[in-house]
C-alpha cells in the first residue's frame, strides 16, 4: 500500500507549495532607500563638477531608482539626467520599468545659495520621499554645477516656500517628467556637427593665429640687440623678432608683451637653455613662436610646494602637471602661437596655462623613451586650445588636458608615448584625424566628461586603442588595428559607431556596469576575441534594430534586409569562435545551443556580462577602412 | 466506493512497480534530469526570473518527451500483453482503471519534474555569480516564489502532457501505431499547434483579438503563458490580464480531463465473444503473458516487448481481433 502514501505525499507537496500562487510574489512597492554611495551613479556632473561640489559643500538634489529588470539600484545626482534616462529609446529594454523612484526631501532642511549660486544646506535634515509624492522646484535660481537644480519637496507647502526666496514653479512628478531638459542626442549627425563646429572654432583660432606672423620685423639679434633678451627688451608691441640661423645660450627669456620671435628654421635657429627650468616664457597674450629648435630644458616635473591660487583638488593637479620645465612655456597668454618648432625635452614641450586660443601646429616634440622618465609633450591648463600636424614621439603624453574644455586635437601623429591624448577633467573637446602607435593607450578620456567628440582616429600597436570614460560622447569612425585591445567602452550614454576594430587581441571591452551606451555600426574584425565584458548586466549593442558586423557571425539573412536573422552573442561560449571557425557556425545552429539562446536578450539587466547584436549586419559598414586594415596588419583571410 | 479506492491504490502500485523495475524509465527519469541541470547550469544563474526565462522553453520540449516516454506504453502494453483482457474479468471499472494508470505514472513523472526543477533552482543560490559587494542590488531578479510557480506550473503542464499520451496509448493498441501515435503527439503538442496558429493568424484565419483563447487550447502555449503572465512578469509589475489566465488554466484542464475520458472510453474492448477468443491466443503467445496476468505487481513492460510481435502476428489471424478497442469509441 505504498502507492497511497506516495500519491498522497506528492499530493500534499504540490497543494501546499501551490500557495505560492496565493503569496504575493509580486515586488510591489519595491525595496527601501540604500546607502547612496552603493548606487550605480549616474549623474549631472562631471567629475571636476563633483570635486567643486565636495570641496564646497554643495547640495546635488538625488534620486535612487530601482529597476524591475536591472539588479543594481541607480543613483542619479542631479535629476536632470533621471528624467532624460527614463526617456532614453532602449531605456526600458535594457532596464525594464522603474519600481520605486526616491529622490531627496528637502522639506525639513534650510536651503541658501552662495555667491557662486550654487544650493546649500545650511540647517536641518533631508530625507527621501518617493516621486509620485514629491513636489518639485524647476526654474529656480538655485543651481548645482552641473546646471540649474530641480529641487523636490515632500509637502508643497515646503516647495511653495522655496519658490518665495528662489523663484520658479512647482511641479509634480508628471510635471517633472514633461520638463524640457537638454538631452544629448547620440547619433553620427549628432557627432559630425559637433566636429563642424569645433573644427570652425579651430579654423578660426588657427587662422588668427598665423596672422601674428605678419607683424613687422624690429629687432634682429646679432644686428639689432646682443642678445634675445636684450632683444625682446627692446623691441615694440606686436612686432617681430628674428633669430638668424645660430645657438642661442642666453638666458631669462621672458616675453611679457604680445611678440613674434622667429628663427630662421627648425634645426638653423636653436634655442638652448642651460638645463634648468623653461627655456622661454610668453607670459602675455599673442605671442608667438615659430622657426626654431629648443633644447637645454630643465628636469623639474612635480612642484609641490608651489602656491596656486584655485581650489584644492586642482591645485594638487597643477603642481603635480602644470608647472614642470617646459620647451615653451605659456601662462594668461591668451591667442598665442606656436608653429614650425622642433623640442627635444625630458619633460614638458608646450604648456600652456590660462590662455584660452593657443594654436600649437606643425611642431615635433621628442620626449624621453621610455615614457616614464619623459612628460608631457602638450599640456593645456584651464585652457581651449588647438593641437594640429604636430608630431610627438617618446614622452608620457602627446597632447595632456586638465580642465581644457574646448580643446581641439586633430591630423597630429603620437608614437611610443604613454598616452597619445590624455584628456582630464576635459568636456567638449574633439580630437580626430590622429595616428598613434606604440602606445599604451591612443586617445584616453578619463574622469567622466561629457560631450567628447574621437573622431576618425587611428590607433595601432598599443595596449589599448581608444579608451574614453564620461558621458554624451561620441567615438565614431576610428580605426584600432593590431592593439591589445581595441576600443574601450568605458563612458555612459555614449556613443560608438562607425569605427574599424580589426586585428586587435580585444575587439572591444565593455567596462561600465551600467549599460546606457549606444553601439553600433561599428565593423569588428579579425581580433581573437570579439569582445570582452567586466562585470554587470547583459549589454545590447543594437540601435534602433542595426547592429555591428562581426566577421563570421553565424547566420544568414533570409529577408534580404542586411542583417543577420539571429542574434549574435560575440562572448558566448559557441559564437565567440565564429571568427575563427567554421565548425562554430555548424555547432552554432544546433538545436542545444539554440534551447541555451532561446530566451537571450530577454531581461538582459538581470544576467551578468554578456554582450547580444540582436540585428548583426551582413556587410561591413566601412569596407574599404576594413580592408585597409587588414591589409595593414596582414590578418587577412 | 471505499472499494473503488482500494482498486485505484491497486493500479496505481502496479504502475509504481512496472516504472521502478523498468530500467529505461530509470535512465530516460536521469537523461531529463541531467540536461535540464546542464541547462540550468549553462544559463547565466544570476537570479530565479533569469533562470525561468533560461529554462522555460526547454521544459516546454523536455517534459512532453518525458510524458511520451513515460506513457505511450501505459495501456498499450497491457492490451498488447491481452492483461488488458484479463484486468477487465476482474470487477474493476475501466475508469479505476485508467485513473490509476495516470496516477501511477504521473506520480511517477511528476515526483521527477517538481524535483529536478526545484534542485534547478538551488543552482541560482549555490552556483550564481556573488552580487557585487560595493553595489547595491535589490530584488529585482525575482523571489523564490516566482520559480516556485513556475516549477509547478511545469509539473501541471506534465500531468497534462502525460494525460494526453495515455489517451494515445488507450487509443493506439499496437506497438507500431502507439509509438508512432506518441511521436505525432509529441510532435503537435511541442510545434503543431503553435504552428497551427501560426499560419490561422498569417492568412487571416483568427485575428489577433482571439488568439488569447486560442493559446489556451494549446497546452505548451497555455503553460508559456501562464508561465510568463504568473512568474516571469512578476519583475515587471505588470498586471495580468487574469481572463489569459484563466483561459490558460481551462485549455489545461479541458486536456487534461478529456483525455482521460477519451482513455476511459477507448480502453474496454468488447465483445464478450472476442474475449473468449483472446484467452485462446494467449495460450499460443506463452506463459509469460498468463504469468503477468496471474501476478499483476510484476512488471510487465519488458514482457509486453516480447508479446507486441505475437500478439500482431495473431491479429492477422483474426481480422476483428484488436481492432476491437479501436473500433468501439462509443462504448
Amino acid at each position: 500500500m505504498y502507492a497511497r502514501y506516495l500519491v498522497t505525499a506528492l499530493a500534499a507537496v504540490l497543494l501546499v507549495s501551490s500557495g505560492v500562487f496565493v503569496v504575493d510574489v509580486d515586488p510591489g512597492e519595491g525595496p527601501s532607500v540604500v546607502d547612496f554611495g552603493d548606487t550605480i551613479r549616474m549623474t549631472d556632473l562631471t567629475q571636476a563638477e563633483q570635486r567643486v561640489v565636495r570641496e564646497r559643500g554643495l547640495a546635488v538634489p538625488r534620486a535612487e531608482v530601482f529597476y524591475s529588470r536591472y539588479r543594481y539600484v541607480v543613483g542619479h545626482e542631479g535629476l536632470a539626467s533621471l528624467v532624460t534616462e527614463l526617456d532614453r529609446d532602449g531605456h526600458e529594454r535594457q532596464f525594464g520599468v522603474p519600481l520605486s523612484i526616491y529622490v531627496t526631501d528637502y522639506t525639513d532642511a534650510e536651503l541658501a545659495t552662495g555667491e557662486d549660486g550654487f544650493l546649500r544646506v545650511t540647517g536641518g535634515d533631508t530625507d527621501w520621499v518617493a516621486v509620485e509624492n514629491a513636489a518639485f522646484v524647476v526654474d529656480a535660481d538655485a543651481r548645482h554645477p552641473g546646471g540649474p537644480a530641480v529641487v523636490p519637496f515632500s509637502e508643497r507647502a515646503a516647495a511653495e516656500r522655496f519658490t518665495d526666496s528662489f523663484g520658479g514653479t512647482v511641479v509634480d512628478w508628471a510635471g517633472l517628467r514633461a520638463h524640457p531638459f537638454e538631452r544629448s542626442e547620440l547619433s553620427v549627425d549628432a557627432a559630425e556637427r559637433r566636429a563642424a563646429d569645433r573644427n570652425a572654432w579651430a579654423d578660426a583660432a588657427a587662422a588668427d593665429a598665423r596672422s601674428l606672423t605678419e607683424r613687422p620685423v624690429s629687432v634682429v639679434v646679432g644686428d639689432d640687440a646682443p642678445t634675445l633678451a636684450a632683444a625682446i627688451e627692446q623691441a615694440p608691441a606686436n612686432t617681430t623678432v628674428v633669430l638668424p640661423a645660430g645657438e642661442y645660450r642666453d638666458v631669462n627669456r621672458t616675453v611679457r608683451k604680445p611678440l613674434t620671435i622667429r628663427g630662421a628654421g627648425v634645426n638653423e635657429t636653436w634655442l638652448v637653455g642651460d638645463g634648468n627650468g623653461s627655456v622661454l616664457r610668453g607670459f602675455d597674450a599673442r605671442v608667438a613662436v615659430t622657426d626654431l629648435s629648443i633644447r637645454g630644458i630643465g628636469q623639474q616635473q612635480a612642484r609641490p610646494n608651489l602656491t596656486v591660487d584655485t581650489d584644492a583638488w586642482d591645485a594638487q593637479v597643477l603642481r603635480a602637471y602644470g608647472y614642470a620645465a617646459s620647451g615653451i612655456e605659456f601662462d594668461d597668454a591668451a591667442g598665442s602661437y606656436v608653429a614650425d618648432v622642433y623640442i627635444d625635452t625630458p619633460t614638458n614641450g608646450v604648456t600652456v596655462r590660462y590662455s584660452d586660443g593657443v594654436v600649437v601646429e606643425d611642431v615635433r616634440v621628442d620626449g624621453e623613451t621610455p615614457w616614464r622618465e619623459g612628460f608631457m609633450s602638450t599640456i593645456t591648463v584651464h585652457s581651449r586650445m588647438v593641437v594640429q600636424d604636430s608630431t610627438f614621439v617618446g614622452g608620457r603624453d602627446g597632447v595632456y588636458m586638465h580642465l581644457g574644455d574646448g580643446t581641439v586635437v586633430r591630423n597630429n601623429s603620437f608614437d611610443d608615448l604613454r598616452f597619445g591624448v590624455h584628456e582630464m577633467y576635459t568636456s567638449e573637446t574633439l580630437v580626430a584625424n590622429n595616428t598613434a602607435t606604440r602606445t599604451r593607450t591612443g586617445v584616453v578620456v578619463m574622469t567622466l566628461p561629457e560631450d567628447n567628440v574621437v573622431a576618425r582616429n587611428h590607433v595601432s600597436d598599443s595596449a589599448v586603442g581608444i579608451d574614453v570614460a564620461g558621458r554624451a560622447s561620441y567615438v565614431v569612425e576610428n580605426t584600432v588595428v593590431g592593439n591589445e585591445e581595441g576600443l574601450d567602452v568605458g563612458s555612459d550614454r555614449s556613443l560608438f559607431a562607425r569605427n574599424t576594430v580589426v586585428g586587435n587581441e580585444v575587439g572591444i571591452r565593455a567596462s561600465t556596469l551600467i549599460p546606457t551606451n549606444v553601439v553600433t555600426a561599428n565593423d569588428i574584425v579579425g581580433n581573437d576575441r570579439y569582445v570582452s565584458t567586466s562585470l554587470g548586466p547583459v549589454r545590447i549593442w543594437t540601435d534602433d534594430g542595426a547592429g555591428n558586423y562581426w566577421d563570421g557571425a553565424p547566420g544568414v539573412d533570409s529577408d534580404r534586409d542586411g542583417f543577420i536573422d539571429r542574434a549574435f552573442q560575440p562572448t558566448g561560449a559557441v559564437d565567440r569562435h565564429a571568427g575563427s571557425s567554421p565548425d562554430a557556425h555548424v555547432l552554432a545552429t544546433s538545436p542545444a545551443v539554440q534551447l541555451l539562446r532561446s530566451q537571450e536578450g530577454t531581461l538582459p539587466g538581470l544576467r551578468s556580462r554578456g554582450v547580444v547584436d540582436q540585428a548583426p549586419r551582413v556587410r561591413p559598414v566601412r569596407p574599404g577602412a576594413v580592408a585597409a586594415a587588414l591589409n595593414a596588419t596582414g590578418v587577412g583571410a | 466506493m471505499n472499494g473503488e479506492t482500494d482498486d485505484l491504490f491497486a493500479v496505481v502500485e502496479r504502475e509504481l512497480t512496472i516504472v521502478s523495475r523498468t530500467p529505461a524509465y530509470i535512465a530516460t527519469a536521469v537523461g531529463f534530469a541531467a540536461v535540464v541541470w546542464w541547462l540550468a547550469f549553462a544559463s547565466s544563474l544570476t537570479g530565479y526570473v533569469p533562470l525561468v526565462a533560461d529554462l522555460l522553453t526547454p521544459v516546454e520540449v523536455l517534459v512532453p518527451l518525458l510524458a511520451v516516454a513515460f506513457g505511450y506504453r501505459a495501456i498499450q502494453a497491457d492490451a498488447a500483453s491481452k492483461e488488458l483482457d484479463v484486468l477487465r474479468t476482474y470487477p474493476l471499472r475501466p475508469r479505476t482503471y485508467v485513473v490509476g494508470v495516470f496516477v501511477g505514472r504521473a506520480t511517477a513523472v511528476l515526483s521527477l519534474v517538481f524535483a529536478t526543477l526545484l534542485v534547478a533552482g538551488l543552482f541560482v543560490p549555490l552556483f550564481g555569480p556573488p552580487a557585487n559587494p560595493v553595489i547595491a542590488s535589490h530584488g529585482g531578479d525575482g523571489p523564490f516564489g516566482a520559480y516556485l510557480r513556475f516549477v509547478l506550473l511545469a509539473t501541471l503542464y506534465a500531468a497534462v502532457v502525460l494525460a494526453v499520451v495515455v489517451a494515445v496509448s488507450a487509443v493506439a493498441t499496437q506497438g507500431r501505431t502507439a509509438i508512432a501515435a506518441a511521436v505525432g503527439v509529441f510532435v503537435v503538442l511541442t510545434v503543431g499547434l503553435d504552428l497551427g496558429l501560426v499560419g490561422a493568424l498569417s492568412t487571416g484565419l483568427v485575428g489577433p483579438d482571439a488568439l488569447r483563447y486560442l493559446l489556451a487550447l494549446s497546452p505548451n502555449s497555455a503553460f508559456r503563458g501562464l508561465t510568463l503572465a504568473l512568474s516571469v512578469r512578476t519583475v515587471e509589475a505588470a498586471t495580468l490580464p487574469l481572463s489569459a489566465v484563466l483561459a490558460n488554466l481551462v485549455g489545461l484542464s479541458l486536456w487534461l480531463v478529456a483525455s482521460l475520458v477519451l482513455a476511459t472510453v477507448t480502453v474496454w474492448s468488447d465483445p464478450p465473444t472476442e474475449r473468449w477468443r483472446v484467452v485462446e491466443t494467449l495460450d499460443d503467445a506463452g506463459g509469460s503473458t498468463a504469468r503477468s496476468a496471474e501476478t499483476p505487481d510484476e512488471p510487465s513492460e519488458p514482457t509486453a516487448a516480447e508479446s507486441v510481435d505475437s500478439s500482431t502476428d495473431s491479429s492477422e489471424d483474426r481480422p476483428p481481433g484488436p481492432s476491437g478497442a479501436e473500433g468501439s469509441p462509443e462504448n
